[in-house]
Parts: C-alpha cells; sequence; structure tokens
C-alpha cells in the first residue's frame, strides 16, 4: 500500500555505487582482521606474561616448601636435643622442696584432669582433653623455665611447651612406660612425637590447602619422614645435649631437601632405570633448576634470619616471587590484566564491529539517507515524484524500507563473509566462536539501524541538505568519535592504558549499548542493548515519516 | 454554497484568500483568483514576488496559514495526492533524480504515472528535438527543460502547472513550446503558467495575473487587451509654445515630459483624425504610437499603484 516500485528502483539506481564500494570494502576489512589474527600468534605477549606469573607462583611455592622442610627438619633435630636434655634431668627437683620434672609433669596433668572430672562429672575426651593436656604442658613448661632456665639454653616456651604437650601424651598413652626411666621412655615420646608431626600436618594441610584426604595423608606423612630423618641424624652425630649447636644441623638439613627434591621430581617425571636417556636428563636438568631455586631460598632465608628478622619475615622475603617484589599493587593488577586481556576480542569485537566496521556503514548511511529525502526536497528533484499521484507518505516509507533493505544486505554480505573467514582460521577453535560472531554482526546491524533511523528522520524534517547533514551526520558520527576515545576508558583495555576518565564519552554514544564484552562473556546481558538499539530505529523511523507527512515542501 | 457548487463545475483551480508568511514581507498575502475549465491563465512577476509559492500551494506542498487553494473542487493540501491524477507539473527549478540518462529518468517517471504508452512521449521528444540519451547530470540549461516538459506533458492530463517553463530555452524553442501550448489549449486542457516574459504570456494566455510583493496587483484579459480602441501617442514638438499650446487641448495625457516639449496621450480610435486635424497646425518633431501591450498595461497599473500609495 505504501510502497513504490518505481521509486524503490530509483534509488536502487542511485545508491548502488556507494551500497557495493561500502559493503565491499567493509567485508575485505573484516576478512583481513580476522585471518591475520587468526594466523599470527598476536597472543604470544600474553601467554609470556601470564608464564612469568606462572613461573613465580610455581618457584615461590618450591622455595616455600624448601624452608617449610629445612624447619622442620631443623625443628625435630631442636626436639629431639630438648628430649635428651630432658631425660637427663628426669629426676632432678624443680627446686628445693619441690617435685621432679617427671612427678610435675604427671601431678599437674592428673590435677587439671580431675578438676574437670570434678566439674562435669565425666572423663574429658577429644577436644576437651587435648585442651587439658595443652594447659598442663604450659604450666611445667613455664615452672621450668623459671627454675632450670639457664640450663637449657636459649629454649622458648613455645618449644617447651609443645615438648611438655608430648610427654603428657606419652604418659597418657603409655603410663607405664612413662614411670620407667630411660630408653623405654625415650621411643615412647619420639613415637607420639611422630604422631603429633603427622597429626599437625594432616590438619594444616586439610584445612589451609583443603586438599583431599589421601592428598594430606602424603603430606603427613612426608612431614613424619622429615621428622624421623632429624631426630636419627641427631642421635647419630652423638653430640652432647648440653654443648648442642643447630648450625652443624644445617647442611645436613640442605642436603636432605636436596635428595628430597631429586627424589620428587624423578617420581613426577616417572624415571625407571628403563628410561631413555633423554627423559632421565630432561628430569635431572628440572631437579637442579629447582634444587638451585631452593638452596637459594634457603640462603637467603638465614641470611634474613642473622640480619634479625623474624622467621616469618625471613620466610615472606626468602620466597618473594615478582608480585611479591613489586611494591605498587596497582602495577601487578596491570601486569596480570595484561596477561589476561583478550586481543581478539578486543580487535575484532570492540574495535572492529564496533569502531572501524561501523565507520563506512554509517558514511552510507548518512549520505543515503540525506539523499533519500532532504537531499530530494532541497535540490526539488522530489518535485517529480510528488507530482505523480504518490502519497508522501509512500514515498517515506518506500524510501526508509530501501535504506533498511540495503543495510540488511549489507550486513548479511558482512555477516557471511565474518563467518566464512572464522571458519578458514579454525571455526569454534578460533578465539571467537560462530555464535559470537553472528551477535556481533547482530549488534552492528542493530546499531546501524539506530543510526538509520536517526539520520532518517533528521532528513525527513529538514528541507535543506546542510541541515539533515549536519544534524544528522554530524551526531552520528560526533557518537562514534566518543566511542574512539571511550574505548581508551573502558574495561576492555588493560589498566596500564586506561583512563578512567575518558569512560565519560561512553555515555555520549549511542554505540555503547552494543557491548561486545558482554557477548563474549555470555549470558544474556546484552540483550537490553540490543532492544534499545531496534526501540531507537524504529521510534526514529516512525517520527520521520510523521513529519515528513505535514510538512511544507520547497518544490 | 449555491456559488461554491457552481464555481467547482467550471472552476478548475480557486484561490481564496491565500496568505502565506514567510516574514520580512515575503510570501504571498491574501490571494484570490480562479481558473476556468479550458483557460490559460498567467502569472507575472518579479524574482521573489510570490509566483512559485502560489504554484506550491496549489500543488499542496506547502500548508497555506490561511485561506485555501482548491483544484478540481478539492483541498489542494488535503487531497494532494488525489489532484496529481489529473495534474501535471514543471517545477521552477530544474533538479533531476540522480539517474544516469534521459530515457531513463523518462521511464522512471512514466512507471510512477502508471504510463504505459510512451507514443506521446515520443511525438514530444521529436518536437523538442531532445536527445534523451544524454547523462542528465551533464545536460544544459536548455536540455534539462526539455526533458522537464516532456516529463509534465507526456501523460497528457488535464491540468497543466507549468513553473516558468521556459527558462533556459533558445528563442527556437521557445516558438516551439508555445506551438504545444496552442495544441494542449486545442485539446481543451486548463493551464496555469508562470514567466517572467510578457510576451510569451500575452500569445498564449487569455487571463495574466501580476503579482507585486507577494499580492495579486491585477488581472489582465489578454482579449480585451489586444481589442482595445484605446491607443497611446508620443508626440514631441519643436518649440516650447506649441508644446505648452498643445497642452491646453482636451487630450488626455499620461505622461507629460517638459524638458523634451513631449506628451504622451491616450486617444480612441474614433477620435484619431480629429487629433491629426490638430496636429497640421503644430511643429511636430515626431510622433510615435505606443503599443498598447501586457507589459505597458502592468507598467501604468504599476505606475497608479505606487502613485496611489504615495
Amino acid at each position: 500500500m505504501f510502497f513504490s516500485k518505481a521509486l524503490f528502483k530509483q534509488s536502487m539506481k542511485a545508491n548502488w555505487v556507494k551500497w557495493l564500494s561500502v559493503t565491499l570494502a567493509t567485508c575485505v576489512m573484516l576478512a583481513i582482521v580476522i585471518i591475520v589474527l587468526g594466523s599470527l600468534s598476536i597472543n604470544n605477549i600474553r601467554d609470556s606474561l601470564k608464564n612469568v606469573f606462572a613461573q613465580a607462583d610455581q618457584e615461590s611455592v618450591l622455595k616455600e616448601n624448601a624452608i617449610d622442610s629445612y624447619d622442620a627438619y631443623l625443628s625435630s633435630v631442636e626436639f629431639e636435643n630438648g628430649v635428651v636434655q630432658l631425660t637427663n634431668m628426669w629426676e632432678i627437683s624443680l627446686g628445693e622442696g619441690q617435685p621432679t620434672i617427671k612427678t610435675a609433669i604427671v601431678g599437674t596433668y592428673e590435677q587439671n584432669k580431675a578438676l574437670y572430672i570434678n566439674e562435669n562429672g565425666v572423663q574429658p575426651e577429644g577436644e576437651a582433653l587435648n585442651e587439658i593436656q595443652w594447659a598442663s604442658a604450659n604450666q611445667v613448661s613455664e615452672q621450668l623455665l623459671g627454675v632450670a632456665g639457664a640450663m637449657l639454653g636459649n629454649v622458648t616456651q613455645e618449644d617447651l611447651s609443645q615438648l611438655m604437650y608430648i610427654l603428657i601424651s606419652t604418659y597418657q598413652y603409655d603410663a607405664e612406660g612413662f614411670n620407667s626411666s630411660g630408653a623405654v621412655l625415650y621411643s615412647s615420646i619420639n613415637n607420639q612425637y611422630f604422631n603429633y608431626v603427622y597429626n599437625v600436618a594432616y590438619q594444616q594441610s586439610i584445612a589451609v590447602e583443603g586438599q583431599t584426604d589421601k592428598e594430606a595423608e602424603q603430606v603427613a606423612l612426608e612431614a613424619q619422614a622429615l621428622a624421623k630423618k632429624g631426630v636419627s641424624a641427631y642421635t647419630n652425630s652423638g653430640l652432647n645435649p648440653f654443648t648442642f649447636n643447630i648450625d652443624s644441623f644445617k647442611a645436613d638439613a640442605q642436603t636432605y631437601i636436596n635428595d628430597m627434591i631429586y627424589l620428587n621430581v624423578y617420581s613426577r617425571f616417572q624415571i625407571t632405570d628403563d628410561s631413555t636417556d633423554e627423559q632421565k636428563q630432561e628430569a635431572e636438568q628440572y631437579a637442579f633448576a629447582s634444587k638451585v631455586i631452593s638452596n637459594t631460598a634457603l640462603s637467603t632465608y638465614e641470611l634474613w634470619l642473622e640480619q634479625g628478622a623474624t622467621v616469618e619475615q625471613a620466610k615472606i622475603n626468602a620466597t618473594g616471587s615478582i608480585s611479591d617484589q613489586i611494591d605498587d599493587e596497582k602495577v601487578v593488577e596491570a601486569l596480570q590484566e595484561l596477561g589476561n586481556m583478550d586481543i581478539y576480542g578486543l580487535i575484532i569485537g570492540s574495535i572492529f564491529y564496533r569502531i572501524a566496521g561501523l565507520l563506512l556503514p554509517m558514511v552510507y548511511v548518512i549520505m543515503v539517507a540525506n539523499g533519500l529525502l532532504a537531499g530530494q526536497v532541497d535540490s526539488g528533484s522530489m518535485a517529480y515524484v510528488l507530482s505523480t499521484p504518490t502519497k508522501r507518505r509512500t514515498v517515506s516509507t518506500t524510501q526508509m524500507l530501501y535504506l533498511l533493505v540495503s543495510l540488511l544486505a549489507m550486513f548479511a554480505l558482512v555477516t557471511a563473509v565474518s563467518v566464512v573467514s572464522i571458519w578458514i582460521v579454525g571455526g569454534n577453535s578460533f578465539a571467537i566462536n560462530f555464535g559470537e560472531i553472528l551477535l556481533f554482526n547482530l549488534g552492528a546491524f542493530l546499531t546501524m539501524f539506530a543510526f538509520a533511523g536517526f539520520c532518517f528522520m533528521c532528513s525527513a524534517i529538514f528541507n535543506r541538505t546542510k541541515y539533515s547533514l549536519s544534524i544528522g551526520g554530524g551526531i552520528s558520527i560526533f557518537m562514534l568519535v566518543c566511542t574512539i576515545l571511550g574505548l581508551f576508558g573502558s574495561n576492555v583495555v588493560p589498566s596500564a592504558m586506561r583512563i578512567e576518565q575518558m569512560n565519560f564519552f561512553n555515555y555520549l554514544s549511542l554505540i555503547s549499548l552494543f557491548d561486545t564484552t558482554k557477548i563474549l562473556a555470555g549470558g544474556l546481558n546484552f540483550l537490553i542493548g540490543f532492544g534499545v538499539l531496534a526501540v531507537v530505529g524504529v521510534i526514529t523511523f516512525v517520527i520521520g515519516t510523521f513529519v515528513f507527512d505535514r510538512k511544507d515542501l520547497p518544490l | 454554497m449555491e456559488k461554491e457548487g457552481l464555481s467547482q463545475a467550471e472552476e478548475v483551480i480557486r484561490v481564496e484568500n491565500l496568505t502565506k508568511d514567510y516574514g520580512r514581507g515575503r510570501g504571498v498575502f491574501d490571494i484570490s483568483f480562479s481558473v476556468r475549465k479550458g483557460e490559460t491563465f498567467g502569472f507575472v512577476g518579479t524574482n521573489g514576488s510570490g509566483k512559485t509559492t502560489t504554484i506550491r500551494n496549489i500543488m499542496g506542498f506547502i500548508k497555506p496559514q490561511k485561506g485555501k487553494a482548491f483544484v478540481f473542487g478539492k483541498d489542494a493540501w488535503e487531497n494532494s495526492c488525489e489532484i496529481k491524477k489529473d495534474v501535471s507539473y514543471i517545477p521552477g527549478e530544474i533538479a533531476f533524480p540522480e539517474l544516469r540518462d534521459g530515457t531513463t529518468f523518462l521511464k522512471n517517471q512514466a512507471e510512477l504515472l502508471g504510463l504505459e504508452n510512451m507514443d506521446y512521449a515520443n511525438y514530444l521528444i521529436k518536437k523538442l528535438q531532445l536527445d534523451p540519451s544524454a547523462n542528465l547530470k551533464r545536460m544544459s540549461k536548455g536540455m534539462k527543460q526539455k526533458t522537464a516538459i516532456v516529463a509534465a506533458l507526456m501523460s497528457n492530463k488535464e491540468l497543466l502547472i507549468l513553473d516558468e517553463p521556459t527558462t533556459g530555452l533558445d528563442p527556437l524553442m521557445r516558438e516551439t513550446f508555445i506551438e504545444l501550448i496552442f495544441e494542449q489549449k486545442a485539446k481543451g486542457k486548463t493551464i496555469l503558467m508562470s514567466s517572467q516574459m510578457f510576451d510569451e504570456l500575452e500569445r498564449t494566455c487569455d487571463r495574466v495575473a501580476l503579482i507585486y510583493n507577494g499580492r495579486i496587483v491585477d488581472i489582465a484579459d489578454i482579449n480585451e487587451l489586444k481589442n482595445s480602441t484605446l491607443k497611446a501617442f508620443k508626440i514631441e514638438f519643436n518649440n516650447k509654445n506649441d508644446y505648452l499650446k498643445f497642452k491646453k487641448l482636451t487630450y488626455k495625457i499620461v505622461r507629460d515630459q517638459r524638458q523634451y516639449n513631449q506628451v504622451t496621450i491616450e486617444i480612441d480610435d474614433s477620435k484619431i483624425n480629429r487629433l491629426f486635424k490638430t496636429l497640421l497646425n503644430y511643429d511636430v518633431k515626431f510622433i510615435a504610437e505606443i503599443k498598447f501591450n501586457l507589459e505597458n498595461h502592468f507598467k501604468n497599473v504599476l505606475k497608479k499603484q505606487l502613485e496611489g500609495g504615495k
């Protein structure tokens, strides 16, 4: 009804050259962008940056493990020394008129237990028992430090409490052995100690690292083996417990850790006698590198301790990775973001589909929309159409239809080219899959639909090309420029290059409603913007049609 | 109502108190006239006097602020599309759609008009010696005008509205065009034509309206003008005495130029002999008849108007 075939043909004849050149140029540009991106590994830099951080993390773990093992080894040596010292002092009174250490341990524990039974009317169990044990251990170690601190050397209350706790456990577990003296007690204590180490390591592993039971068990067993190694190293050394110096065990600890690293690496690389030389060499190299890293960490750790740093501080300093060494958190974030940046999404989505690929269709829309109404009214050629029995409504709807059909055909071709290009560079295995590229095309079309509506409205409102072009075209180009400027303030640009304030420009542009990052992120959030663009297009087209119906035409 | 019914029957165009004010004295003000069926009506006036504005109102391209234009009894603004079924139009400004050549344009135009038979179009092309295969943009002004004439006349419609249709035509083509107008008149077409050329309007039109500053100053009936028995003569005397003596006589003096001893008098054909007898007694340097044509008629009208304004 409101369609004139002759006018449609006339518009086609007048604009096909523009249509063809814009469509071809856009298609060629898009094909080049996708194919070039697909064949070059532009993500190399990103990947190596990612590697740096992964390696740093790995290194950090290796160093931490080395230092933890080192500490565990040395503390088991110290523990053993403590046990020997204590058993030697077993029968010594804690002062005039005071009980011996042994009776003090048993007495305090039994007293605390009796108090508990008195209060609660049941035997202590589980957590309650553990609490009583620790409380007793603390009390006794305090007493002991007061009396025999000098004799025990520079042992801390914490270490002493731990020792007492083990002794109380031993007593609880084997009261008879505890009351006898010497060798029987000694092995009983060690057994309790190894249980203690196992339990602590198991609990930590489960709680802190969130590992499975089996993994935690493995960790606990390793810790236990480490403790046994330390204890036997002490025993084998045959040193006088009172002239004991931990420094003489440090070299042992390092050697032991190095051996452990080799063992771990060989088992991880599954090296057996049947393995090829190449495999062995690879494992050897890896183990060597790990050894160097561990030893560096240990030396640094020792160095920091000598400098008077606390154990925690020394550990942090020695295990620090690249991200710890860079002080400014923003710089670390920026680097990490750079590592996580999606270059394909940025170039194809944010730069091509929202800027570069829109430019030529926008120029087409501005020129053609103007030429379809305002241009013909301004020149006067519209008189030839309107002096025939053709309604103004027919003119406006036919011209609108031409604009939309030509735009649709343009984007159909662009879509075909994009799909074929992606298929050439690897289909769905490419960084941007078919679904995403189809949504990009749909979004770009809807954006142009909105601009077409706006330019058409201006063309319908103004009788002069200069006004139609400067308002319709001017605002459209202004919005495209705002999107270019806004890009530098948007999240697709890594924070190192981002200027937050420039994000303001995104609020001035209709193109912001076409959000490629939302499409890449998955979900349906992008649909709201698509809907608004469609509504803007429809409303402006309708306004244009109605205005053209009732205005004065200088024909 | 009775009057309206009557007018609708014989008046193809009726303009009633039409006003379109563009500000600063531009536009048309309170224009009224009508064109009867079969009549050729002319519009004359200087640039910007309001000819085109009036025509745009009649074509329904612009909405009047006051008054109305009727074409075939229908409101030209409200029924703009409907009246085009019987109207052909040559716009004052010749600008063609962006098409390759004249042939494409004329075919496209025929399609818009629903015209299938191109015989008359071909007749017009031949008559105007137009080469329609020429590139539309490279056409000379005259060729463009010819193309526009063909596009308008080929559909053979009842009413022709022609806004300065002879602009750019050479004198020979202008003659051909006037012939074409006579052909249209012979077919009984109603024609509204604007021009700045008095002579072509005088030759083709039945009535001509003078528009000045957006108002119709006068509507002249060409037949009355042609058949007028009134003549004007310009007489110059060799000496002042004769000049002064002549002025005392009863002849109607329309112009008096003292410095040349010259007078222009208006006189009816029947009194010519008496004039010549009188002049025998005077020393006349020369005597010339001033043609009583449309141009002079309007000049006089305007002069009176301006003098009256003072």
